[in-house]
């Protein structure tokens, strides 16, 4: 009977001692601010800690080709308070519980936007469904409960599947290289995480992104050709042939299965509540390929615009904003793009919400 | 199915469950096919070899015993055959090969074959001979039930990498097998965690140091990144094979097996002779018992108990691997303990007083790790670039151990310190449940921090 009470008061020790550190936040005193987990974290705390005031609230979610910059959108005085939690690197998996986490009950916002690359649902190399980082994204959100629905999303790879539901037992096989990188210099650590907890909205809401731009990048469509003035490197050169050249990839509908889950999760979330879910297209880049992809009726986004409380913004609202002085590279938007598309962005969210 | 992966673990719960859920009559058969399972989970094709060893040694033995005196000594002959050819053709026979091919002027590998090492082939035929010589010489009797030799021999706590147990000690636990005691069941999950601790928190993390200098030595010159390089690989080995160790050690007991010690914080040694008896001791007593003593010992004069020194060191250097780096280590080791011997046998036996343990205890490590060059460098030529930039290297500065590193180095010694003093983690599983769970939880959440978990990184001593 020793034994056995020695072993279950370690299990449980143990248990307890992980569950104090790991699912109670106290982590994030110390987490590297601008890690994947850190930038989740630090995002959805500063949203909650943001003076929100008597506006109505509209909040943006997206990658990093979001490129809304809030600061702009408040500045129109439109009667709505724009924010962004659009964070790089994350998916609709990512903000699915990036949403729950700023606004669990569903009630905060008149609205979320959601910046979609597309409505037609266009494959990419890159099947979201087995994404590894996600769940490193979203650790700090994740909560015993999720254990078998965000495992289960894994469920194309049983081995990523096997490492979500772990993880989320034990987060400190998540979060260890975090602590690893923590044990090379604790001091600074800890003063810089600090520093983010008490400043990092402002450094976040001040940007205002580079002016650096495109122009005089050309592409030559019947040629197929790229040509790149002096001071572009190779590697700019490759990047920009493969995004406006390459061939697209053959609708398979991985995307649409992938998208219909994790937006139909977000849907869910504020099904009976009164925030809209808008979507938005995003501007499709400096040049617009000739060969954009064919329309598709039953693509997730579209299937769901059918749903009460969910608006689609004009395709081409952005249209005015594709050209090569506007973006950084051939996915992003620069200072002066993003300026653009926020203030045209706030403005027509604000008369959409108006108008309902 | 390594040791250190969650697959082994539930392997381990299943065979724990079912050996304890099933009558006692059922129990050893059990074992047996956990420990072919097992060893069927790394290459089902050597499973042949494995059971013809047994097959052959079972027979030899009882055939041993059997006879008169004059008629033992060919059943002897045929075992000790049949293991040092198999282990002989599947381990050296390339690099024998090779050496032939270069000194007859033919060009390099044409005598050679693919040959995929069995696993664990050093140490079931070490065990195997052990077995046969002590039934030949008397001290052992022959097993009768073909299942317990056969488990004796694929028992699959040290069926791939030791401690090589002699049949005295697994026999007395088998035949006499009692239940553990509660205080043998805390001491075997605190020495499975306590060795996946060492093997995953600080081997591996050493590892990726050590690798990255000995497998990219001409991106790290200087003497800094030499010693960074040599004191990773120096805490890498012990702490995988301490760990494997304690892992085996431990299940063995959650078994009812009582495993020699095969490490005694063999880094706090005074001497080369002391490190001998804490470093790898169940092969350094199988090396004094079945090499050392039978060629003579220390019987004949001192130069023929140099000689023998040399010799069993220079075999048990070859024992770990078919290459010349190898046979220098273990000359290294001979020579070193010859010269100790030479000054005087007592003096390196004797501890020395506190004020002097530690300059001891500090130029042994070094040359232990001066010997580590030659085992963990792939070519002599890598060992003797290392060697030059231990001592000549420069002062450039490229340290490749990061702070934290280097503090781990500094708590284990403290660790080791403590436990050579007062042998807490023996207390541990006696004392109060508190104080061993606190340990047990430190061990686990280091494991979750700092445990390279994201793949599960060889033992080195598998490939021996």
């Amino acid at each position: 009977m020793r034994a056995l009470f020695t072993l279950i008061l370690t299990v449980s020790g143990f248990w307890a001692v992980e569950f104090a550190i790991f699912h109670t936040g106290a982590y994030s005193l110390i987490l590297r601010h601008d890690s994947s987990t850190g930038s989740v974290e630090t995002y959805v705390r500063n949203e909650l800690k943001r003076n929100r005031g008597t506006a109505r609230q509209v909040l943006t979610i997206g990658d990093s080709r979001t490129g809304f910059l809030p600061r702009y959108a408040n500045d129109l005085q439109t009667g709505y308070q724009f924010a962004s939690i659009a964070l790089g690197g994350s998916t609709p998996r990512d903000w699915y519980y990036m949403l729950r986490g700023v606004d669990p009950k569903a009630d905060r916002y008149s609205a979320i936007v959601i910046a979609m690359n597309d409505f037609e649902d266009s494959e990419i190399l890159e099947d979201y469904s087995v994404r590894a980082t996600d769940l490193y994204y979203v650790i700090g959100r994740l909560k015993y409960s999720d254990i078998p629905y965000f495992a289960k999303s894994y469920q194309h790879d049983p081995k990523l599947e096997w490492a979500a539901a772990r993880g989320i037992v034990l987060k400190g096989l998540i979060y260890k290289r975090d602590f690893q990188d923590f044990l090379l210099h604790p001091a600074d650590r800890i003063a810089m995480a600090q520093l983010a907890r008490k400043d990092s909205y402002l450094w976040y809401y001040n940007y205002v992104g580079t002016n650096s731009s495109m122009e005089g990048v050309e592409v030559d469509w019947p040629n197929r050709t790229v040509t790149v003035p002096v001071g572009f490197t190779q590697a700019q050169k490759t990047a920009y042939e493969y995004q406006f050249l390459a061939p697209r990839l053959e609708y398979t509908g991985v995307r649409t299965a992938y998208l219909h889950q994790w937006l139909g999760k977000i849907y869910e979330h504020y099904r009976v509540s009164k925030t809209r879910l808008i979507f938005l297209h995003l501007p499709r880049g400096p040049f617009v390929r000739p060969d954009q992809p064919a329309f598709n009726p039953h693509s997730s986004i579209r299937e769901l615009a059918h749903q009460p409380g969910v608006i689609l913004l004009p395709e081409r609202l952005f249209e005015s904003i594709e050209q090569p002085s506007l973006f950084v590279d051939q996915m992003h938007m620069n200072g002066p793009g993003s300026a653009q598309f926020s203030r045209t962005l706030a403005k027509e969210v604000s008369h959409r919400l108006d108008a309902l | 199915m390594l040791f250190n992966t969650s697959e082994f673990f539930v392997f381990l719960a299943i065979v724990l469950a079912v050996f304890y859920a099933s009558p006692k009559a059922l129990r050893r058969v059990i074992l047996l096919v956990a420990s072919y399972v097992f060893y069927l989970s790394w290459n089902y094709k050597f499973v042949i070899l494995l059971l013809g060893l047994t097959v052959v040694d079972y027979g030899a033995a009882i055939a041993i015993e059997r006879a008169s005196a004059a008629r033992k000594k060919p059943f002897l002959l045929i075992s000790l055959a049949a293991n040092l050819g198999m282990l002989g053709f599947f381990k050296y026979y390339n690099f024998f090969a090779d050496n032939l091919a270069q000194l007859l002027r033919f060009p390099p590998h044409s005598w050679t074959f693919s040959i995929i090492l069995p696993l664990g082939i050093s140490f079931h035929t070490f065990q195997s001979i052990s077995y046969v010589v002590d039934v030949y010489r008397g001290e052992q009797k022959a097993i009768r039930n073909p299942i317990d030799y056969a488990l004796f021999i694929s028992f699959f706590p040290q069926l791939v990498a030791g401690p090589i147990v002699r049949a005295e000690e697994f026999f007395a636990d088998l035949f006499s097998w009692k239940h553990p005691s509660q205080e043998e069941v805390l001491r075997g999950v605190l020495l499975v965690t306590l060795g996946l601790t060492k093997k995953i928190v600080f081997a591996d993390q050493f590892a990726q140091i050590s690798d990255s200098y000995f497998q990219h030595l001409a991106d790290h010159p200087g003497g800094f990144a030499a010693w960074s390089g040599v004191l990773s690989f120096a805490m890498q080995i012990f702490f995988d094979f301490s760990g494997y160790t304690d892992m085996a050690i431990g299940m063995a007991l959650l078994l009812g097996f009582h495993f020699p010690v095969n490490f005694r914080r063999p880094y706090l040694a005074f001497s080369i002779t002391d490190f001998w008896h804490r470093w790898h001791i169940s092969l350094s007593r199988w090396l004094r018992d079945y090499l050392y003593i039978p060629l003579g010992g220390n019987r004949h004069g001192r130069w023929m108990t140099y000689r023998n020194l040399m010799l069993t060191m220079l075999l048990g250097g070859l024992w770990h691997g078919a290459s010349w780096n190898f046979v220098i280590w273990g000359g290294y080791h001979g020579g070193l303990l010859s010269i100790e011997r030479i000054m005087g046998r007592r003096e390196f036996e004797k501890k020395p007083p506190l004020w002097l343990y530690p300059l001891r205890a500090l130029i042994t490590f070094g040359l232990v790790c001066i010997g580590w060059v030659f085992f963990r460098a792939a070519t002599f030529a890598d060992s003797r670039y290392v060697i030059t930039q231990l001592f000549h290297g420069g002062k450039q500065f490229q340290a490749l151990l990061p702070r934290w590193m280097v503090y781990m180095t500094g708590v284990s010694l403290l660790i080791a310190i403590i436990e050579e003093k007062f042998e807490w983690t023996e207390r541990l599983s006696r004392g109060s449940a508190w104080a061993y769970a606190a340990f047990m939880i430190l061990l686990l959440l280091t494991i979750e921090l700092i445990g390279v978990t994201e793949k599960a990184l060889p033992f080195v001593y598998f490939q021996f």
